[in-house]
């Protein structure tokens, strides 16, 4: 009994993997025609304004950073980032609707708050 | 009566295992890797429920509040945590621990809060009795282990993801080792030291890339039984972590931090091996690199069950010999 606890614990550390399946989706009938942001460098809190401009019908906007955080939701989003995420920033978004799905990136920049 | 005062003993220390995550509202498990307590005896199990509440809101820059920001930001936690650890063999104990969020939120003035829930992280350490003295009451145990990324990572709000600092899991595997020291001084005494490093795997995906500091803990502690049933203990422990990582190997300059935290705790045993402690975490010393809103305080709420299924079982044997 014993043997065999340790024997699934073993097994359960060393056996970890992770796959990841990713599914190509069709534009349907959206047209993603700009990803646009109002300021761009921006400070360490401060906010800019991202801007997605798509026709299709129905269409609804995912949004995605990999630093920094969204306010609001739609079309049109406040983006900021904190001294955390000092750096070259990518903002994805995502449009889509029951026909499809488009996305697009846009790099902000983000600089410190701090100037002694 | 030896094997229970070594019972005793680790159970003290099973009740006063808990860490804490310095940086204010990181992703992941804020606390309790229940790492900090020596090897179990053969064939004892013991499960903690745990509840924490923590709190921060002032932002840190090295060692000194930071007040050149025009906003006001809080964030605050409600936790829980299940913690199993069960005695294998007399020379190794397999350890487990899941976390969930009931909230970590995020506060800045004026704005909607920013609020992620759900699974956390998942634990298991394999723990080993190095070296164990039941008449000197002095335990050497190391252990090693490995944190899985099993909860939420990507939790959204109106398809706006959630940023990764209120996400429920790490997104990343942990591996952990660390060793615990105890010694008994006295009848009413025992003094401990714990060490623990942990590293974390880098998080690769198509548009993210991070990896977190590597982390050393160092703790003391001191028990002490007031009456029969109470103890009291005292831990102060530091807890250091290593600048993180991003994209283009980038090292973030706000990331990272040196902690020293003092943690008071009181535990009443009841009947049938039940365990009720309460205690709270409270920074002594902050340093944070960089802008950094810093740790404030948490409160924390555990029961604890243990079962020596050796002795129940002798106790059946005594009960059908009597028969």
């Amino acid at each position: 009994m014993n043997r065999m606890i340790i024997l699934l614990v073993l097994s359960t550390l060393i056996l970890v993997s992770c796959s990841k399946a990713t599914t190509e989706k069709s534009a349907g009938d959206i047209r993603l025609q700009s990803l646009t942001a109002t300021l761009n460098p921006i400070e360490a809190w401060d906010t800019t304004i991202i801007t997605v401009e798509a026709t299709g019908s129905n269409l609804q906007y995912g949004w995605e950073a990999n630093h920094g955080d969204f306010r609001g939701s739609g079309k049109t989003i406040k983006y900021a980032a904190g001294e955390c995420c000092v750096g070259l920033n990518t903002i994805t978004c995502r449009v889509f609707n029951d026909t499809g799905e488009v996305s697009d990136t846009i790099m902000i920049r983000v600089t410190t708050h701090y100037h002694p | 009566m030896v094997r229970n005062a070594a019972l005793s003993m680790v159970l003290i220390f099973h009740l006063t295992g808990t860490r804490v995550m310095a940086q204010c509202c990181a992703s992941g498990n804020p606390f309790i890797s229940d790492a900090e307590q020596p090897a179990l005896q053969s064939r004892v199990l013991t499960a903690a429920l745990t509840y924490r509440y923590s709190h921060s809101e002032q932002f840190y820059h090295n060692d000194s509040p930071y007040r050149d920001l025009n906003f006001t930001q809080t964030a605050n936690v409600n936790y829980t945590e299940l913690q199993l650890g069960y005695g294998v063999t007399k020379w190794l104990t397999v350890m487990g621990d899941l976390g969930y969020f009931f909230n970590k939120t995020l506060h800045t003035d004026g704005q909607d809060p920013m609020r992620g829930y759900g699974l956390g992280d998942a634990a298991l350490y394999l723990k080993f009795n190095l070296y164990s003295n039941a008449k000197a009451r002095f335990t050497i145990s190391p252990s090693v282990g490995m944190k899985f990324p099993i909860g939420v990572f990507d939790q959204e709000v109106d398809h706006v993801k959630l940023p990764i600092s209120v996400q429920p899991s790490s997104g990343s595997f942990k591996y952990i080792g660390n060793i615990f020291i105890s010694k008994g001084v006295g009848k009413k005494m025992a003094l401990a030291g714990f060490i623990s490093y942990e590293y974390a795997q880098l998080i690769e995906s198509e548009n993210f890339y991070y990896q977190y500091g590597e982390q050393w803990i160092g703790a003391l502690y001191f028990n002490y039984k007031i009456i029969k049933n109470l103890s009291l203990d005292l831990q102060i422990r530091n807890e250091y972590r290593a600048k993180a990582i991003r994209e283009n190997k980038e090292i973030v300059e706000s990331s990272g931090y040196n902690v020293t935290c003092f943690t008071p705790q009181l535990t009443y045993a009841f009947k049938y091996n039940w365990y009720l402690s309460v205690f709270g975490d409270v920074p002594l010393y902050k340093y944070y690199n960089g802008i950094q809103m810093s740790f404030g305080y948490a409160l924390s709420l555990r029961l604890t069950k243990k079962i020596d299924f050796i002795s129940i079982q002798a106790r059946r044997q005594a009960n059908t010999i009597s028969e």
